[in-house]
């Protein structure tokens, strides 16, 4: 007897017993043995009659309830997204982040009157530095307020039940919890998100993760939409931006589904997951969270912002960036924001998301006198509400940056597969923008 | 002078971690886990003249081959052949709890039950006949509370009788009449076909049943 052998009688018991229990064998498994240990356990153990009910048990019972999980969750990250966004006129209980962007831009005012040399290098210090690595610093405290949020909807035990919720969710397009946790990673940046997906086992379940998760919405992504909503979205900022948040998310589905259909076929495998039960999340240890994941966009602004910045203004103190842009602007034209400033942000942004913003920053110099770069956008570029929209989009669903591609790269271990991420997303990006452009122009 | 070496098992979030330090102290030691990149913990502990060494396995709920965790806690039981294995079982959970012990008994382990966080479960009023579950699984059970190092001289105890005893339990759950007729075919098939192979044929059978991608792999590789 060999080896096929008994793989062949084992192919024919299964289609025997599948005849007689269904397809699916591996429960009746399990059934029988949770059967054995029960009954071993009827003279073993003795529970009261009524369980105590915990606190976590009756939160639970709402926050994971079938029909309200979700809606839970949205509204959640709806009021987050108000302590986001500087309010618009006057005073209200969501304008930390106004606070800390006013100081900001006072600091970075400041020093621009300080700039005491003139010629190209005092043009460097104030529109190419100030202008450019300072229009990203301003966003700074808002991505380190949505971290801190994040962390303490982690440290409470609630981020655990989120990814619960979302299993039921995901199990329809073929996923499960276990890359829920990936995706819900996702909102702080990418690359920690994909490295994450180690712990999915499943190959397909694995690569799905990983292709799909950049079109969860970064920190990186964020300082570009405070860009441009205080302009073109005043009285809704925080609901446009909680909206792209979760168009994002939709959209990540959406491509799961696909490619769970499409290239990567197969059952889910099961998962298990443990509720950990709910404390009250300490202060300190919430901020410590934030600052190490936040840490990294500071870091950035000093290093590789800075250099894009600096490279940026030089191309344009020469003229030679509208040239660049002018050759692919037309590309974006269908999008509706076929201008070259756009192209080159849109090119800068591979390096950086938030690099679009310094780009626009080192273009439009000066831009905080004149009531911000949104202000500028509108009156030089044209730009309205729908292209300003049509934009946003396009740069939370074309491909984080090139670090994030590095790292699909290195965890798929293929070049075939990072490529195939970037046309992808570029892909779904411009038919995305396209389709809201276009559709949205027929109405405005 | 005689050495004994256990496995240390359980589900996630039971006290394990806890009681590998109680038992091992600050004699420990930490590496990987060959050709993966889970921590393995191992340490020692001398007892009634016993040298004790503990390995600490992964958390684990089951023995499936889902999780590479699953796969390390069976591989090692079945390979490097522990003397025993110490189930560390949450009492509050205990029917959940139990899939994981079933299922070491089940691969032919020689078991120790340790039943920890018994405050918790008394808390809940979870009455919990020690003597009984150890009757009718056919191993010795210790109550533990980890946390307060209370009952680790009592698993210690015991640790040393059952490493003096044999290994002659024949564990099996009834899987029911049908599944229990394609597991005897499939056993006596392995049996002819396999000469030597660390896992037990009954268990291979129903592992296969199970469609395991592992069992299926080594059933392969002996050809």
């Amino acid at each position: 007897m060999s080896p096929e052998d008994i793989l062949h009688s084992k192919d024919e018991a299964l289609a025997r017993l599948r005849a007689s229990f269904g397809e699916d064998l591996d429960t009746v498994f399990a059934g029988r043995r949770y059967g054995f240990i029960s009954d071993a356990l009827r003279e073993v153990l003795v529970k009261p009659k009524k369980e105590k009910v915990t606190w976590t048990e009756r939160i639970d019972r709402v926050v994971l309830n079938r029909f309200l999980g979700i809606p839970i969750f949205l509204a959640l990250m709806w009021i987050i997204f108000q302590f986001v966004t500087p309010a618009m006129g006057g005073a209200s209980m969501f304008t930390i982040a106004g606070y800390f962007m006013d100081w900001i831009d006072e600091g970075f005012g400041w020093l621009g009157g300080q700039v005491g040399v003139g010629g190209w290098g005092g043009a460097l210090l104030t529109d190419g530095i100030i202008g450019g690595v300072g229009s990203v610093i301003i966003f700074i405290p808002s991505i380190f307020i949505l971290f801190f949020f994040i962390s303490l909807l982690e440290d409470s035990g609630y981020m655990a039940r989120v990814a619960f919720v979302m299993d039921r969710a995901l199990r329809r397009v073929g996923l499960h919890g276990r890359s829920a946790v990936p995706m819900l990673l996702g909102f702080g940046c990418n690359i920690p998100a994909i490295m994450a997906t180690r712990t999915i086992e499943s190959k397909r379940d694995r690569m799905t993760t990983i292709l799909v998760n950049p079109f969860m919405s970064c920190g990186a992504r964020l300082p570009i939409y405070l860009m441009l909503v205080p302009t073109f979205f005043a009285a809704y900022q925080g609901t446009v931006i909680f909206g792209l948040y979760v168009i994002g998310v939709l959209v990540a589905v959406g491509a799961a589904w696909l490619l769970r259909s499409t290239l990567f076929r197969g059952p889910p495998a099961p998962f298990v997951m443990e509720l950990p039960p709910y404390r009250l999340p300490r202060f300190t240890e919430a901020l410590v969270h934030m600052w190490e994941r936040g840490k990294w966009f500071l870091v950035r602004a000093g290093t590789l912002i800075f250099a894009v910045v600096i490279l940026i203004w030089a191309l344009d103190y020469t003229g030679a960036l509208e040239s660049i842009g002018r050759a692919i602007d037309v590309l974006f034209s269908p999008c509706g924001f076929g201008q070259w400033q756009p192209a080159v942000g849109l090119i800068t942004a591979v390096l950086a998301k938030e690099a679009v913003v310094g780009t626009f920053g080192a273009i439009f110099a000066g831009a905080e006198e004149v009531g911000g770069l949104g202000f500028i956008i509108n009156f030089e570029l044209g730009w309205d509400s729908l292209t300003a929209f049509s934009f946003m989009l396009f740069t939370l669903l074309m491909v984080p940056c090139v670090a994030s591609l590095g790292v699909i790269q290195r965890e798929t271990n293929s070049w075939r597969w990072m490529l195939f991420a970037l046309g992808f997303t570029l892909g779904v990006a411009w038919i995305g923008s396209t389709l809201v452009f276009q559709i949205g122009s027929l109405f405005i | 002078m005689s050495e004994v070496t256990i496995a240390l098992a359980g589900n996630p979030n039971t006290g394990k971690t806890t009681m590998f330090n109680n038992l091992t102290g600050a004699r420990q030691h930490v590496g990987n886990w060959p050709g993966v990149t889970v921590e393995k913990k191992w340490g020692g502990l001398k007892h009634q003249g016993y040298d004790i060494n503990v390995v600490d396995l992964p958390g684990v709920y089951s023995l499936t081959a889902y999780s590479p965790d699953e796969v390390i806690a069976r591989r090692f039981v079945v390979e490097e052949r522990p003397d025993m294995v110490v189930d560390i079982v949450d009492a509050a959970n205990l029917e959940r709890n139990l899939y994981l012990a079933v299922q070491f008994l089940e691969l032919g382990a020689k078991l120790i039950i340790a039943l920890n966080m018994t405050d918790v479960a008394a808390s809940r009023n979870h009455r919990i006949d020690a003597e009984k579950l150890s009757q009718r699984l056919g191993v010795p059970v210790v109550r533990t509370v980890a946390n307060r190092n209370q009952g680790t001289k009592e698993l210690l105890d015991c640790i040393v009788n059952l490493g003096q005893s044999v290994n002659d339990a024949d564990f099996r759950i009834d899987y029911g009449k049908e599944i229990e007729r394609e597991i005897k075919n499939l056993q006596e098939i392995i049996q002819k076909s396999l000469l030597s192979l660390n896992y037990s044929p009954r268990w291979l059978a129903i592992k296969l049943l199970e469609e395991d991608d592992e069992v299926t792999r080594i059933v392969q590789g002996k050809g």
